[in-house]
């Protein structure tokens, strides 16, 4: 089974790569178009449904600095395919270089249930967990400046500052009755 | 080896608090069998006063209210539920299709005094009528008669308060005395087994009846419900059946199968294509009864065990169940359930749907069923 691997490829001069995985493939286009529009350093956005990423594409491929993975709330399926997906990337991302963005959190057809699993999913890979909205450009507008914030870091363009040292700070943590409910 | 490495740095933080809570609540131990309940009591508060410093530090606070429903629950059991009941009342309330709503608790709500309540709803249905509040009715003319009941017995735990029952009949005034009236809207308020630490921390005066059922005319229901906000100060609000309650309906009912034939299990999704694609997947009882007892006897060899556990169901159970028809569904048609939601569960045992529509058909295993809705309406509290 073929992994992403972090460091394996030389990175670009002033440029940060990001993948995009989703399973709907919906959000990752609007974000993708509002990512570009940065114009401080050169962003490279790949997209994929899902991990392995197709071998033909393996030489061509640049250096991917962050992860990011879009669930919908509303889809069980999405979070099956990430769960999926997670098994194909090499340990050395976890460092700092993976984030979850969970969509449609506020929606009724959401059961909590699948908000905790995400919650504890995010807890124990220590990774930081967004909830983003996608609907209205303004939600697409400050997903996107979230994520370049850690996509900076990520691709070494901040000083002094990596990627592990930003996780510990925005790593997701659980409660610790998540498991227990109040009620006996 | 991620994951190795986090689960270590987890597994150290939950011993110490293990270690802790064992040594206290071993002191507190009665000696008598009593104490078995008490024992699990006082390990969660320990629980929760040694993470109470942590839980401080990050600035949570320990709500009254669950955030989810119980993982596990006892398999439904066919009560005698009527032998209690008053067969009458019984019948009212099965086989009728109701809109679930929750209520909060209800400030000076007296059982004692229904009869003047009946009034005053009257009144009041009569005064929205003068006023243009929009009442369908054929006859303008008609009055409206109002009739508070209680029905008995339907509760088991001693904290529960007592259903109550409103039926308001509409009396044309040319119609002859010996017409069958069918009510224009009927509608209940009940708590089935609450959670009883949530009941007794409520203040002396409120009366917790937190699921709502209602059906007839939108009209008249709109109009108990502001009377009854305005009276008891209290808030009505939408109860969807979500995903789970379904999902734990679904398996509670299949479960009855050897006592009483569901007939058949149907099950209602959408799938988000375009146009939406509404699948519905009914499946044979007994091949349902098979997959069910195949589920549970997996958990009888992975490590249960003992007569208590027999009866408990518990969520993982309940997930493989419907993972196994899921997946079984996917290598016929090639099309994954899981993408789409769950809209609608119905067995001849009653129907639900996640728009907070619910039927009962079966008298005999009501009580399961309204306790796991209750359980839901009681989430929906506002604090």
């Amino acid at each position: 089974m073929s992994l992403l691997k972090p460091f394996s490829k030389l990175p670009g001069l002033n440029s940060a790569n990001i993948l995009l995985v989703e399973s709907k493939e919906e959000f990752q286009q609007s974000l993708a178009d509002a990512l570009v529009q940065e114009t401080a350093f050169t962003v490279n956005v790949r997209l994929a449904k899902s991990l392995p990423l197709p071998m033909e594409n393996e030489e061509s491929r640049p250096r991917i600095d962050l992860v990011a993975f879009i669930i919908d709330l509303t889809s069980e399926l999405s979070f099956q395919s990430t769960e999926a997906s997670l098994k194909c990337l090499d340990p050395g991302y976890f460092l700092g270089k993976v984030c979850f963005m969970v969509t449609n959190a506020r929606n009724a057809a959401a059961p909590i249930e699948r908000l905790d699993a995400v919650r504890k999913l995010a807890a124990s890979l220590h990774c930081p967990l967004l909830f983003t909205e996608d609907q209205t450009p303004d939600g697409v507008t400050n997903a996107t400046e979230r994520l370049l914030t850690i996509l900076k870091v990520a691709a070494g363009l901040v000083p002094m500052a990596t990627a592990l040292y930003l996780s510990n700070l925005t790593r997701s943590t659980v409660s610790p009755d998540i498991d227990q409910p109040s009620f006996d | 080896n991620f994951n190795t490495v986090s689960s270590i740095k987890v597994g150290v933080c939950v011993c110490v608090c293990v270690c802790v809570c064992v040594t206290s609540s071993a002191t507190r131990t009665p000696l008598n069998n009593v104490g078995v309940q008490r024992r699990s009591k006082s390990y969660r508060l320990s629980y929760r006063s040694c993470l109470g410093t942590a839980a401080s530090r990050l600035g949570l606070t320990p709500a009254l209210t669950a955030r989810r429903l119980n993982t596990s629950r006892r398999a439904l059991k066919p009560h005698g539920v009527a032998e209690k009941v008053d067969p009458e009342q019984l019948a009212l309330l099965v086989k009728t299709e109701w809109q679930l709503s929750y209520v909060t608790p209800l400030h000076q709500f007296r059982h004692t005094q229904l009869k003047s309540y009946s009034r005053r709803l009257a009144a009041f249905i009569a005064a929205g009528k003068q006023q243009g509040l929009a009442v369908a009715v054929e006859n303008p003319q008609t009055t409206f008669r109002v009739s508070f009941s209680l029905v008995e017995g339907m509760t088991e735990s001693a904290d529960d308060a007592e259903t109550v029952l409103i039926q308001i009949h509409a009396r044309p005034s040319f119609a002859g005395q010996d017409e069958p009236q069918r009510p224009a809207w009927s509608g209940w308020l009940t708590c089935v087994n609450g959670n009883p630490d949530y009941l007794r921390s409520l203040p002396k005066d409120f009366t917790c009846l937190p699921l709502f059922g209602s059906s007839g005319a939108e009209g008249l229901g709109a109009l108990v419900k502001s009377w009854f906000q305005q009276s008891f100060d209290c808030c009505f609000g939408p109860l969807e059946v979500s995903h789970t309650s379904l999902q734990w309906l679904m398996a509670l009912w299949t479960n009855c199968h050897t006592e009483a034939s569901i007939q058949h299990l149907k099950m209602i999704w959408t799938l988000p294509a375009v146009p939406p694609l509404e699948v519905t997947y009914t499946v044979n009882p007994e091949d349902a009864w098979e997959l069910w007892r195949s589920v549970r006897k997996q958990k009888e060899n992975r490590g249960g065990g003992g007569e208590e556990e027999e009866n408990c169901i518990d969520i993982e159970e309940v997930a493989d169940f419907v993972q196994g028809l899921k997946s079984h569904f996917y290598r016929h048609f090639r099309l994954d359930l899981s993408a789409g939601s769950l809209n609608q569960v119905s067995t001849a045992l009653g129907s639900a749907k996640h728009s907070g529509r619910m039927k009962i058909s079966n008298s005999r295993y009501m009580t399961t069923t309204l306790t796991l809705l209750t359980e839901s309406a009681l989430l929906k509290m506002p604090i």
